[in-house]
């Protein structure tokens, strides 16, 4: 009969869990806070081998509660967080990592690091491989809170320093700061992973005492190591330092060069067309039109009318020097059997035209040159921008007209 | 759209899932993930951080206190699936078993025994007729004579009778008569080799059984909600599968109300399979709707305009069962298809298939499952691969060169241990380059730009796989909606996340991904039962039955009216039902009063509701009443295949037929074959030479040949003495050739690998376009040119579509022919459809079109005039 009594107790368990799961998907949060004090009650006999234990549910289940149900009474819930903290040694961690990020949201910076400081004194025998990623990552954001302290002393001395007034306690206090965040930061972003706010943090540091070397020497990491992921932010970081440095032209191109390989549609992809526009070389502007053609490729550059003018000014000078046509016919030749669908039909050159006119004008050039006068968008486009008399659809619609044998050199 | 200036942190290692997994009930509660600076704030005194979930999200509220039903139930009765109980084995013995976890113990003897009980004619036919003088039924005892060649039956039964009294007794020992008996006929007795049927029958019972567990063919869901156009009236159309096997395509116009209902009758379509999915979007303005059967894919094109009709424009058919079809948001009439062999197409209206990838294997791992999963990303050029182990981008242009791994299962995304794919699906509408991949544990947003580390990753905590998701975009700067669904236990769940927190209005840039609020549970089909009307007992458990099939596809929109926010939320059942529910938006409020909750909705349905819930309960009623036609004993009458004339015995054969009687005895006795029925004039199409007859007359032809010779005798003494051993081996062929075209779902891995497929779509079509009546949607073909072999010019005339309709599984299973009757009537139907010139004439039922009546059997007549013999696949 106790094995019935186990069978039972474990099935009321379950039952109860379901309650609670079922009162907290339709936000009944007091119903569940009830059900939770009697799933209490599960801790005195865990016998459970599941991956998730009573004690974590307990945690889980607390914490939802407290985010919406305790109209955010900080006191209480950190009192609750303390005794999650005790229930699993193996989730200590994670409980005060969790914990520290609450505190973080609702603007309790000092009390998060003081968490943080307890936390990574912490030690309990030996730790598994998630703890010490966890202990990683509590030493990272120590590590960000003290550059934020140090980013504030920063402040103040920089608007005193404008005053004439320079306090040697708050550079020192500065420094120090520098120094516990230099090195917690320089640790984590080590370890293969995406530390966006820590590698900034970091270099943003090392930039202004000057170690510009060293900053390079992370930001490379950062962006070319290959057993990180292959994050377009890593590159975007690199080339905004190169900017920052006055890097000649090259460096800036060949970072923006490996930016537009890994991710062509990338924002930044404009300012690399610019540079490359800008170029005296031949190559360089043949891979600007590539790069132009590429981000239009995507359907969040669909309506991006900055680009479509960067294409248009480029087809029309092609067109106008009637030199490297061949540069727009191998564009074209990969993407002729589906831009005229995806970009130059009816259906769009009668919403560009109501939403966005200056866009209209600019892709009915490229369609005109592409695809010729008889092509829907461009017929329409500029008929439309005749019948109300504007000028330059006049002007568009001349040049055209004058320029169609290239549009059969192109698709020819 | 930019990328984050920022990405929340996290650890990334490659390599398989490290931390083992299970389904945890409540793993998606109280976690932040991790939090960021937010914001350009250095210009506060302090910074501020956002938290990867946990911050506030809309509410959002039910407007009823249950889903309401839509449509009214059409008349004909659903049969639910097998349930667990009816193929599973149930005995004190076996349940002790089970407690030692030897997992599930199909019933196998039961069915084996039910197949002997009904089906005595394909089960013992043959020889149960040459021996039926040799058994005995009666009671009294047998006298002298007799008793040498003859059996008493009523001992044995009787035998057979405390067998079962006794079973589940460890000390059961089989009666000597009854061991005598199987021993004696065992290998004779049985028209179907007893050993192959039983293998095959428990084939079956697995594949069932499978099924019943996860049923993955549903993937993506029959429901598609098309949004009334801008500005226009706040009608939408609904397209929705129907009947009882599922098999019409219905597109119903819905005016969105308070209570969305119908409007006008719905164009319908009548297909040639159960519907599995049915996908959508919308390109310039025009709803392209995608529709996958078993064996066939069809697109359908409704233009903008409120109640124009939709037009079919292409089937394609496939030998393998189709495993998903979706509709490219980016490009009009392109779709992509994958097949059960791992073949992934690119499927043009105008260019036709373009085959992308074939690869029977898993893509990053070994997994046995033959579901694959297609769809488009953010460049309309470059689709995305699944498999259940993860998922692969290729670029259309260069398949082979160009492609990137986007998602795996494994530590990169932090996954568990046997965690698998469920469902991708690309967010294009709210963010151009953004994914959800769902798995039975956890739901991850990708980005294609950081291809690998999911920008959002959250644990469902749902009891089965979500199968179905939808999503609703929201505005710039507001919260983007996903309704995620399961199957088995009709479970909704509303997430909200959002993209950008500073908004762009702030001069901020985009920031990362966050899942805000807390998930909502959504009211299920099932939860209704409780607000209908009472109802007598055994009326009650069917309807509880029929609430609480599976769900079958989910939609939903989001409707603005002025300040008022709304989203409705559509449900189809298996049973074909489709129920709805309204959420309201509730502009932000201080956080609520501690004392009370949130669900504060009103426990009883509003008046309307009720009223709806009655009308609906009506009309079910009406249904049910009806005789539901399986109920009566399968028969099949020639008066529905044949017309009167057909039938009528002439007065005396005309001179034309003396002459043909004639001609037709001298060419059987010449060993040749009619060619060409003279006079010509009569006949100016040529019969098709048909490839059956080079490798031998079919069966039939056989016995008519002999029957027509008068020594039929001879030819049953032939093929009753045709031994069992080439029996079997053509059975067995057979079967194997049916289990390839199925694609296993239960073979190991290795298995799987090692089996080669044939080229799909092969048989889609040999004939030019020029066959093409105008009406019909045209057929591709995968090469264009007709196989070698095969004459030149097929000039049959095209079939009409009832007849292929009449030899669907489906369509004769409503009309009540048992499964086994199915095929020899299509043998039956199929000899004679090559035989006479005219069409037979349609029967009463088949007018089932209501709307189009050019439309009709769309799907199957497409495929029709290209196939050999008017048999289906399946």
């Amino acid at each position: 009969s106790s094995n019935e009594h186990k069978l039972n107790f474990k099935k009321s368990k379950e039952a109860c869990l379901s309650y609670i799961q079922d009162a907290l998907l339709q936000k009944q949060w007091k119903r569940a806070a009830e059900f939770l004090t009697c799933y209490v009650e599960s801790l005195e006999k865990d016998y459970s081998r599941e991956h998730i234990g009573p004690s974590e549910m307990i945690w889980r289940i607390g914490t939802e509660i407290f985010w919406h149900h305790s109209q955010r009474r900080m006191k209480e819930f950190s009192c609750f967080m303390e005794q999650m903290k005790t229930l699993g040694v193996k989730r200590y961690l994670k409980v005060c990592l969790e914990h520290v990020f609450h505190l973080l949201y609702n603007g309790q910076i000092d009390e998060a690091y003081q968490n943080l400081s307890l936390a990574e004194s912490w030690r309990f025998g030996e730790q598994t491989a998630i703890q010490d990623k966890e202990i990683k990552l509590i030493q990272a954001y120590r590590g960000l809170l003290d550059y934020c302290s140090w980013s504030k002393q920063k402040k103040i001395l920089l608007e005193h320093g404008e005053d004439g007034f320079a306090d040697l306690t708050v550079e020192q206090e500065m420094h120090g700061y520098f120094r516990k965040a230099a090195v917690n930061l320089k640790e984590i972003i080590k370890i293969p992973g995406v530390w966006d706010v820590f590698v900034k943090c970091y270099v943003d540091l090392l930039e202004f005492y000057g170690e510009h070397n060293e900053a390079r020497q992370v930001l490379n990491d950062y962006a070319y190591n290959s057993k990180f992921p292959a994050n377009p932010n890593a590159h975007v970081y690199l080339y905004q330092f190169l900017k920052r440095q006055g890097e000649s032209k090259k460096s800036l191109i060949s970072a923006l060069k490996i930016l537009h390989d890994i991710v062509p549609s990338h924002e930044l992809m404009i300012d690399f067309n610019t540079m490359l526009q800008k170029s005296k070389k031949r190559k360089k502007r043949q891979l600007g039109l590539e790069v132009i053609f590429a981000a239009l490729d995507y359907a969040g550059w669909k309506e991006n009318a900055k680009a479509w003018s960067r294409l248009a000014r480029q087809v029309k000078q092609i067109v106008i020097s009637e030199k490297h046509l061949d540069w727009i016919k191998k564009e074209w030749n990969s993407r002729k059997d589906w831009w005229p669908d995806f970009h130059f039909s009816r259906y769009l050159a009668k919403r560009n035209w109501q939403e966005n006119k200056s866009l209209s004008y600019e892709k009915a050039l490229v369609a005109g040159i592409l695809l010729g006068k008889d092509c829907k968008y461009f017929k329409y486009v500029s008929h439309q921008g005749c019948k109300v008399r504007l000028k330059r659809f006049r002007m568009l619609k001349k040049f055209v007209t004058r320029h169609n044998p290239v549009y059969l050199r192109i698709s020819g | 759209m930019e990328f984050p200036a920022a990405l929340f942190p996290s650890f990334f290692t490659a390599g398989p899932p490290r931390e083992e997994g299970g389904p945890a009930p409540v793993a998606g509660w109280g976690e932040h993930g991790q939090v960021l600076e937010a914001g350009p704030g250095r210009r506060q005194a302090q910074p501020a951080f956002v938290p990867r979930r946990g911050a506030p999200g809309e509410r959002w509220e039910a407007a009823e206190a249950a889903a309401v039903p839509v449509l009214l139930p059409r008349a004909g009765c659903w049969i639910p699936s097998p349930a667990p109980q009816d193929i599973l084995y149930r005995s004190g013995l076996c349940r002790k078993l089970q407690a030692g976890k030897c997992g599930a113990t199909l019933d196998f003897a039961k069915q084996l025994g039910h197949f002997f009980v009904d089906h005595p004619e394909d089960a013992f036919g043959s020889l149960g007729r040459l021996l039926h003088k040799n058994f005995y039924l009666g009671n009294a005892k047998l006298k002298r004579p007799a008793r040498n060649s003859t059996i008493r039956m009523t001992a044995l039964v009787e035998d057979i009778d405390r067998l079962e009294a006794r079973r589940g007794c460890p000390r059961q020992h089989l009666a000597s008569r009854l061991r005598w008996f199987s021993h004696l006929c065992r290998d004779w007795l049985f028209e179907v080799p007893l050993g192959l049927l039983a293998d095959c029958l428990h084939e079956e019972l697995a594949q069932h059984w499978s099924s019943l567990l996860f049923d993955d063919s549903l993937t993506g869901g029959a429901l598609a909600w098309l949004p009334p156009q801008d500005g226009g009236t706040p009608v939408g159309r609904l397209v929705h599968p129907g009947g009882q096997a599922m098999n019409h395509l219905y597109f119903q116009d819905v005016v969105l109300e308070e209570l969305p209902h119908t409007q006008g009758l719905p164009a319908q379509f009548e297909l040639s399979g159960c519907i599995r999915q049915v996908a959508a979007a919308r390109v310039d303005g025009q709803d392209f709707v995608g529709v996958r059967s078993d064996y066939h894919c069809g697109v359908w094109r409704v233009p903008g305009k409120t109640g124009a009709a939709p037009t079919p424009l292409q089937v394609i058919r496939t030998d393998v069962p189709a495993s998903c079809l979706t509709v490219s948001p980016h490009l009009p009439g392109e779709l992509s298809v994958c097949t059960q062999s791992g073949t992934v197409y690119l499927w043009s209206v105008e260019t036709g298939l373009q085959q992308l990838r074939h690869d029977p294997q898993t893509m990053f791992f070994r997994d046995h499952s033959p579901w694959r999963w297609s769809d488009f990303t953010a460049h309309p050029r470059v689709l995305s691969c699944a498999d259940r182990t993860g998922l692969q981008c290729l670029d259309a242009r260069a398949p082979k060169r160009c492609h990137f791994d986007l998602f795996k299962v494994g530590e990169e995304a932090g996954c568990q241990q046997g965690e698998r794919v469920v469902l991708p699906m690309y967010l294009g509408r709210a963010h151009p380059s953004q994914y959800l991949v769902t798995t039975q544990f956890s739901m991850y947003v990708l980005d294609e730009r950081l291809p690998l580390v999911p920008v959002l990753k959250w644990a469902h905590m749902m009891k089965a796989p979500p199968l179905f998701a939808h999503l609703m975009p929201g505005k710039p700067g507001r919260n983007h909606k996903v309704v995620l669904g399961a199957s088995r236990t009709q479970e909704l769940l509303l997430l909200q996340y959002r993209d950008s927190f500073w908004g762009v209005s702030s001069g901020g840039s985009q920031s990362a991904c966050q899942l805000a609020g807390t998930p909502q549970k959504l009211h299920s089909i099932a939860g209704s039962l409780q607000h209908l009307p009472t109802q007598l007992p055994h009326r009650h458990h069917l309807l509880q039955q029929r609430l609480s099939a599976p769900a079958a596809g989910l939609a939903a929109t989001l409707q603005e009216n002025g300040p008022h926010k709304s989203m409705l939320i559509f449900q189809l059942s298996e049973a074909g039902d489709v129920f709805c529910q309204r959420l309201f938006h509730k502009a932000t409020q201080p956080p609520a009063p501690p004392s009370r909750d949130e669900a504060t909705t009103a426990p009883v349905p509003s008046p309307a509701a009720v009223l709806r819930y009655r009308r609906w309960l009506r009309a079910l009623s009406r249904a049910w009443k009806e005789p539901p036609q399986h109920t009566w004993p399968p028969s099949l009458s020639q008066r529905r295949l044949f017309t009167r004339r057909d039938l009528e015995e002439p007065a005396g054969p005309s001179s034309l037929q003396k002459q043909m009687r004639q001609r037709l005895r001298q060419t059987m006795q010449e060993g040749g074959r009619v060619q060409r029925w003279e006079p010509l004039a009569l006949q100016p199409p040529p019969l098709p030479q048909t490839l059956e007859l080079a490798g031998g007359p079919d069966p039939l032809s056989n016995r008519l040949t002999a029957a027509w010779a008068g020594d039929w005798d001879q030819w049953w003494e032939e093929r009753t003495s045709f031994s069992v051993a080439q029996r079997q081996r053509a059975l067995r062929e057979r079967r194997r050739r049916q289990k390839r075209a199925r694609g296993r779902r239960s073979l190991p891995a290795s298995f799987t690998s090692s089996l080669t497929y044939q080229s799909e779509l092969s048989e889609l079509s040999d004939a030019g376009p020029s066959l093409l009546s105008p009406g019909r949607p045209p057929v591709l073909s995968q090469e264009g040119s007709p196989p070698a072999g095969s004459p030149p010019v097929r000039s049959h005339p095209p079939s009409p579509a009832p007849d292929e309709a009449l030899l669907s599984s489906q369509s004769l299973r409503c009309r009540g022919i048992p499964k086994e009757r199915r095929k020899t009537l299509r043998d039956y139907l199929s000899v004679w459809a090559e035989g006479p010139p005219e069409p037979p004439e349609l029967p009463g039922s088949q007018a089932s079109q209501l709307c189009f009546p050019s439309s009709q059997s769309q799907l199957s007549s497409a495929s029709q005039p290209l196939r050999k013999r008017p048999r289906m696949g399946f």
